[in-house]
Formats: C-alpha cells, structure tokens, sequence
C-alpha cells in the first residue's frame, strides 16, 4: 500500500492514539490534531490524502469544519471520513459532504478498509 | 229578613200545626246535624235535635235529649275550642268551631259547628242553635295534604341541600384542577371560567365570564388554529381531543397548549354548550426535550471511552503473540463481546427513550429489500459462526422505509433467536411478499415460550419467567422491535410452542407507512 498522509480531527485523546496506532501500524504517516480550530490550518500546511473527521467537538463542530472545507475551493475534492457516535451522524456527514461515514464505535478493520477504498 | 219573617210568621201561629210538622220535616230532610238548647235551663240542655244529628252521631234522641252537648266530646276535653263555645255562650254570640268530637260508639269525628243564639224581646238569650256537619273526611283530607306538604317540603329541602353538595363538590373539583376550563355558549360567549384559567391567563373574572371567547383581553384568544377547531372540527368531531396550539400570549409570552373540546349533545338547559379545556405543555414539552438531550449527549459520551477501549482490544487482537494460550484468547474474545453488549444496552436505552416520548424520528429511504436482509444475516453469521442461519425466499422489493431501523428489528431478531436457543445451532429467516407488505419470519428451534409470555413479549421490560432465570437482559429489544414496526404500519408478532422453538414475523408495506390507507 502506498504511504498516505491522512489527517486525525477528534477532541478525544484516545480515539486519536487507538486511529494513530493502527493507521501507522499499515504504514501511512498520521497527523493528529485534537483542538477543531486548528484544523483547518493544519490542512493548509500539510496538503494531506485524507481527513478523518469527529462531529461533536468542543469549540468547533466537524460539521462546521466540514462545510467551510467544502466551499474552499483548494479542499472541496479533499477525502473526509466522519467518525461520530452522534445518532443523527450519518445524516449529518452526509449533508455536510464527507465521503463517508463510520459510527461509533467503530470496527478497526472497517477504518482500514474504509481508508483504503478512498485512498486508491 | 227572611229569617225574623220565619219567626214572625212561627211566633204568630197563624199557620197551624202543619206550618210546623212542615218545618220539623225539613230539619229532618237536612243532612246538617241541627239541635236546639235551652239557655234558660241549668247547664243549657239539649230540648231538639233532628235526624242528622243522629246520624252523626251514633246516639238516639233519647240519649241525646236532656244532655248537654259536650258529652260529645267524650274524654277530649282539653281542646281550645271549648273556651271558645264557652265565651260564647257566656255573651251570648254566635260562633263557628271545628271540634274533635265522638260517635256512640267512640269512632273520632270533627264536628263543624255554627252555634248561634236566640234572643227574647228584651234581648235575653233564650235558646242557642247548634248546626253540626262531619267534616271528618274533608279534614283527614286536609291533614293528609299537609302532611303530604311537610313531607314535599322536607324531600325538597334535602334535594336541594344535595343538589347544593353536589354541585359544591363539582364546582370544587374544576377549581382545584390543574387544567384551565371554559364553558361557552353556542356563540362563543363565556358562561364560566374556572381558577387556574384565570390564573394561566393572568386574567380576572370579570374580564372574562360574559364576554366573547375571542374578544377577551387583546384579542388574545383570536388563533386561527382555535377557530378551526371551534367552527369546523367540533361541529363533526365531538369531541376534540389533544389539539395543539403554539400561540404568543401578552403577559404570559409563548406557550404551547393542548386543547380538548366538546361541545354538549343531550338534550337540556346545557345543550350546545362548549367545554374547553386548556392544559399549558410547554414546560411538559420542554422538559421531554431537555431529556432527549441529556440522553442523546450522555449515550454519545458514553460511547466516545467505549470507542477507544474497542479500539485497543482491536489492535491487541492484532498484534495478538502465536504462542497465545487457548485460556487467553477466550478471555479476550469475551472483553469484545462484553463492549459490544454495553454498546447496544447503550442504543436501546436511548431507543426506549424517543419510543416513549414519541420522537423516533424515521428516515425514510427506498431501499433494496433483499440486499438489507442479506446484509443482516450475513452480519450475525460472522458473528456467530457456528450456527447455521438459512436465508430463505426472495422479494425483489424495493420499500420505502426507515433501513437502519428494520436492519436493526432483522438483527435482533436474528439475536434472540440464538440466545433463546442454546441446544440448537439452526435458524430459518424466510421472506416473501404478501399482497403490497414484504414479510419477514425468523424461525428458530430453541426453548419456545408459553401462551402467557406470548402476549406479554412485546412489552417494555417484560421478561419471560423462565427466560429471565437463565438470559441476562433488559426486556426492551422486542419492544423497541414492536414500536419500529408499528411506526412503519407494519405488524410483528410471535407464534411459539413451548419446546419446540419460536416464529417472529413481521409486514411491512412497500410503498411506505402512509401509503395504505
């Protein structure tokens, strides 16, 4: 598998290290970003293969950062997994333009195969 | 006149004797007792009575001639009627008694008497003159009528003091309530308003008994919603029941209230009347939100930890050494078990919670009927792989449903079916389309239930007797499946024979919930 940048969004410091461990374990080069606001920024700078995006977030919401990442013309092609335990999530994601989505909690394999089938 | 040419023409004898066997005879004919007593004689004898008299009283002449009358009055001699007799004698007047007097043979009679008196030339009584009828019947008749009236007056007296009670009682019942009430006449007027509508609205009575229902106050009950419900729902509709109106009261701000009407049918001084009941749910509804969101943030910050633990115990699966001893890979196969149980007790709570303050919301998508059962029955094998689940019968239906919510009824079912048969590792799911419904049945071989169970299995946390000895769990799972179900207007139901397993079936129509009628 070709080695991917792929960015991590979520406020909770534990789905970031479990996402991290097993995107790095299948080789891809994982950036992690836990505070909503910077994101966007974070994206400018490292032009990454791939978001993968929390909803419910503290300061701004993946929604949110869903929405602006869709009318930037420099990201609106950029691949987003939202990942959410939010019972509306799907339908939110799905509004707001990601690719795809996983609910919480999610099966390792189905990230991995998820990331995948966006990434080639 | 007539009467002193009577004793002119008597005094004067010039008619004869048969003048006065004529007038003797017509004393005798009168149905009036009629006697005459001689005041000139010590203690006022009796010196005539005539045929009636008689009759009346039971006694012949010779018992009576000679007497004083009161021996009429037998043992009865403490009526007030005597002093009167007596003045009159005394002064010689004329008088009119009603007396208690007694036959011969002591039967009581009231006796009518006019006494009057007969005057000589110088004025002097002579003689008194006593007429006596048996007014008996027409005083027992009196009496009775009294009676009668005592008792009238009594029952209605006591009729009225209920009547009073009850209506004090009701009228304390509708002001204690806590739901304002209105009456109305046919034209919308207000007859009543009771205490917690006046207090609701901030209003006074004053301000509203008597006036037009939408005249009152600012205009504030002028809705149009409510004058549909007046004019043209409860006309047809008698009665209304949980009418919604969100309207912006002045003093009191927006409130959203549930109407019930209904208007009087029977016939009456009530007739056409309108109650209106008004209960103010704004507070109710705000605090079945304020709940949903409390369990909608508390099931996803419960779930976030859960996340990151299933993830760890996925990448220790991963990474899981070769040499691993049988023990430790059982033990780490039930942490996984254990996360996925606590993450769906997690769902269904939060499912509990929007069936019972109705907000399960559907998300109604065409879908490929088939693929979806596939999908769910290929899931539950890979979790259980050593159970053999045939999948039986195709529809090529495309329904138009709520998908994750029926993939959800489906994996249930498909759940039970292997908890509740432990001894047996085959399941039959068959599909197939009935008229414009797909129909689902999940068969399994298991325990089976008895007809009590049956009828309670679809209810929120009822849990079979036996069942509940041997299976951990909540007893929502088949009655979150049941309201789903009913949601799509479909039905679920279960037919099931102790020790020889259970059919679950469901319909679910096509073309989606609205479409049959």
């Amino acid at each position: 598998m070709d080695k991917k940048k792929i960015i991590i969004c979520d406020d909770d410091e534990g789905i970031i290290d479990v996402l991290e461990m097993i995107l790095e374990e299948v080789g891809h080069t994982v950036i992690s970003v836990n505070d909503s606001l910077k994101v966007q920024s974070v994206i400018d700078k490292e032009q990454p293969d791939l978001l993968i995006l929390d909803l419910w977030m503290p300061r701004l919401s993946g929604q949110e950062v869903l929405r602006q990442l869709r009318s930037n013309s420099g990201h609106d092609k950029l691949r987003v997994i939202v990942i959410s335990a939010s019972r509306d999530g799907e339908q939110i994601a799905n509004t707001a333009g990601a690719n795809q989505f996983i609910a919480k909690p999610f099966d390792l394999n189905n990230i991995l195969d998820s990331v995948n089938a966006l990434l080639n | 006149m007539e009467t002193s040419n009577n004793r002119k023409f008597e005094l004067s004898g010039n008619a004869g004797a048969s003048n006065f066997q004529l007038m003797t005879m017509a004393l005798d004919a009168s149905i009036s007792g009629i006697i005459i007593t001689d005041h000139t004689q010590p203690d006022n004898p009796i010196i005539y009575c005539n045929k009636a008299f008689e009759n009346i009283t039971g006694y012949s002449r010779k018992e009576i001639i000679g007497h004083n009358c009161r021996f009429l009055q037998a043992q009865d001699r403490n009526q007030k009627e005597r002093a009167v007799l007596a003045k009159c004698i005394t002064e010689g007047e004329e008088c009119r008694v009603e007396i208690r007097n007694y036959k011969k043979n002591g039967d009581l009679f009231w006796n009518e008497l006019y006494m009057s008196p007969v005057k000589n030339a110088d004025g002097e009584v002579t003689h008194f003159i006593g007429v006596q009828n048996d007014v008996t019947s027409r005083k027992n008749a009196e009496q009775d009528l009294r009676q009668q009236k005592l008792v009238m007056e009594k029952r209605i007296r006591e009729r009225t003091k209920e009547l009073r009670e009850s209506e004090a009682f009701l009228s304390s019942i509708i002001e204690t309530v806590r739901e304002g009430l209105l009456v109305l006449d046919p034209d919308f007027n207000v007859i009543s308003a009771n205490y917690h509508f006046l207090r609701t609205f901030k209003v006074s009575k004053e301000e509203t008994v008597g006036r037009q229902l939408y005249d009152l106050g600012n205009h504030q009950w002028d809705i149009a919603k409510l004058r549909d419900l007046l004019v043209k729902i409860l006309p047809t509709n008698n009665p209304v029941v949980d009418f919604e109106v969100e309207h912006d009261f002045p003093h009191i701000g927006r409130k959203l209230m549930l109407l019930n009407a209904y208007r009087v049918e029977f016939e009456g001084q009530f007739k056409d009347q309108i109650l209106l009941a008004i209960e103010d749910i704004t507070e109710k509804r705000e605090v079945e939100t304020r709940k949903d969101d409390f369990l909608s943030i508390a099931s996803h910050e419960l779930r976030t930890p859960l996340t990151t633990i299933k993830g760890y115990v996925q990448l220790l699966e991963r990474g899981m050494p070769e040499n691993a001893s049988e023990k430790f890979l059982s033990t780490f196969g039930k942490v996984s078990l254990y996360v996925e149980r606590l993450n769906s007790l997690i769902s269904e709570l939060l499912d509990v919670s929007r069936i019972q303050s109705g907000n399960m919301e559907l998300h109604m998508t065409k879908f490929d009927f088939d693929v979806m059962i596939a999908e769910a029955v290929e899931g539950m094998r890979a979790t259980v792989p050593r159970h053999q689940i045939i999948l039986n019968g195709q529809t090529g239906a495309s329904v138009m449903a709520d998908e994750s919510h029926i993939a959800q009824v489906v994996s249930n079912l498909l759940s039970n079916a292997i908890k509740y048969a432990p001894d047996s590792d085959k399941i039959e799911v068959n599909i197939a389309n009935v008229s414009d419904y797909v129909k689902v049945s999940v068969k399994d071989f298991g325990l089976g239930m008895s007809p009590e169970d049956r009828k309670k299995v679809f209810e929120r946390f009822y849990r079979g007797v036996e069942i509940q000895k041997k299976f951990p769990g909540m007893g929502i799972g088949l009655y979150i499946c049941d309201q789903i179900i009913k949601n799509h207007n479909g039905t679920l139901w279960v037919e099931s024979e102790i020790g020889k397993g259970s059919i679950f079936s469901f319909t679910l129509p096509k073309a989606g919930k609205d479409s049959n009628g």
